[in-house]
């Protein structure tokens, strides 16, 4: 009877010991997955988290293209714009006439010119000198001299100052200075 | 009281004009500005050079000349004079800048090269008490007539141009424009040679 006791008592033991061998390396499994899920929920944050910031560094990329892009489509229009000013026009039109190798092309570029100006007697005045707030002025001539003064002389030696126009656009007076 | 007040005032208005009056006859024209109306008054005599160049060409058309004449002659003060010169006599005649003009582009040549070169003054535009500036420049003309039956001519000539240049007021769309007038004078010949 005393042997079965003890040999049960053994018998409890061991299953205890078994029990709590399995209980401790059920719960180490527990913990190992707790980790692993924790483990890949950081993981995931993480990724999600560089996604985010890749997304915010291509959506900022872009914006600052597009940025870009619009301020230079402005500027195009800016120096298209400014192209198509009377003055730049003008200028263009100096160069030809004084570059001409023939009159036949010189006339040609004489009157589209004039097509800039209220008349062909638009008042031209010729700045010499601006010092010390004074201008002096060569005498005034008309623009359709002046025109075929760069033709007759080759030399192209003024520059658009000033111009005034009228409610249709055209030069009503124009100012030109030594270069 | 009323007469001393109006004789202040007389005071006043008297100093003021004789100042304006001093101011206006001092030579007021700063060094830059000087220079500028040198380099107008040189210019002046470039657009002529170009403007004979013009004139003589016998590949200009009639009208083209005669437009040319118009404006050439209007660098020149009234009655102004051409010297011109030959290797073939001693003499120089003189004639009106109209008609020298007329007779350049009717010359007897069926080419004509005419070239002004190393322009400078010789005498620096200068005040005169009349206010006007005067001055002498002068320049090289090399010219070189041809034909085609084989006739040819080539001189060199030194002249002197005289220079004038007046500060003038003009009213133009009710608006007064003050400007500097450059006028050539008389054009001599000091030297002729091959």
């Amino acid at each position: 009877m005393m042997l079965t006791i003890r040999n049960s008592s053994k018998l409890i033991v061991v299953t205890f010991v078994l029990i709590s061998a399995f209980s401790c390396q059920s719960k180490k499994k527990a913990m190992q997955a707790s980790n692993a899920a924790e483990k890949a929920r950081i993981e995931r944050e993480a990724a999600e988290k560089k996604a985010d910031a890749a997304a915010a560094e291509l959506a900022a990329r872009k914006a600052e293209e597009d940025k870009a892009k619009r301020e230079a489509e402005q500027r195009l229009k800016e120096s298209e714009s400014k192209a198509s000013t009377p003055a730049i026009k003008l200028g263009q039109y100096f160069s030809a006439i004084s570059s001409s190798t023939n009159a036949a092309s010189a006339n040609t570029s004489i009157n589209e010119a004039l097509t800039l100006f209220a008349s062909p007697e638009t008042l031209v005045l010729i700045v010499i000198s601006d010092s010390g707030g004074m201008k002096d002025y060569d005498k005034p001539t008309t623009i359709k001299d002046y025109l075929n003064y760069l033709k007759d002389q080759k030399k192209n030696i003024n520059s658009v100052s000033s111009l005034k126009t009228d409610n249709a656009g055209k030069i009503t007076e124009l100012e030109l200075k030594k270069n | 009281m009323f007469n001393n007040n109006y004789k202040y005032k007389f005071v006043l208005f008297f100093s003021l004009a004789l100042c304006g009056s001093l101011y206006a006859q001092s030579d007021d024209v700063s060094p830059e500005r000087k220079q500028a109306i040198d380099s107008l008054a040189l210019e002046k005599v470039r657009d002529l050079s170009k403007y004979i160049s013009i004139i003589g060409n016998k590949k200009t058309a009639f009208s083209e000349a005669t437009r040319v004449m118009d404006r050439a002659e209007e660098l020149f003060s009234p009655d102004s004079e051409m010297g011109v010169s030959s290797l073939n006599k001693k003499e120089v005649n003189y004639y009106k800048v109209r008609k020298y003009f007329e007779r350049l582009m009717a010359l007897n040549y069926d080419r004509v090269n005419i070239k002004w070169y190393d322009i400078h003054y010789i005498s620096d535009l200068e005040r005169q008490p009349d206010g006007r500036y005067v001055g002498v420049v002068t320049v090289y003309q090399r010219f070189e007539g041809e034909s085609d039956d084989g006739m040819k001519y080539k001189d060199t000539t030194k002249k002197d141009i005289t220079i004038y240049v007046e500060r003038k007021k003009t009213q133009i769309q009710g608006r007064t424009i003050e400007f500097w007038d450059v006028l050539l004078g008389d054009i001599r010949v000091t030297e002729t040679g091959v």
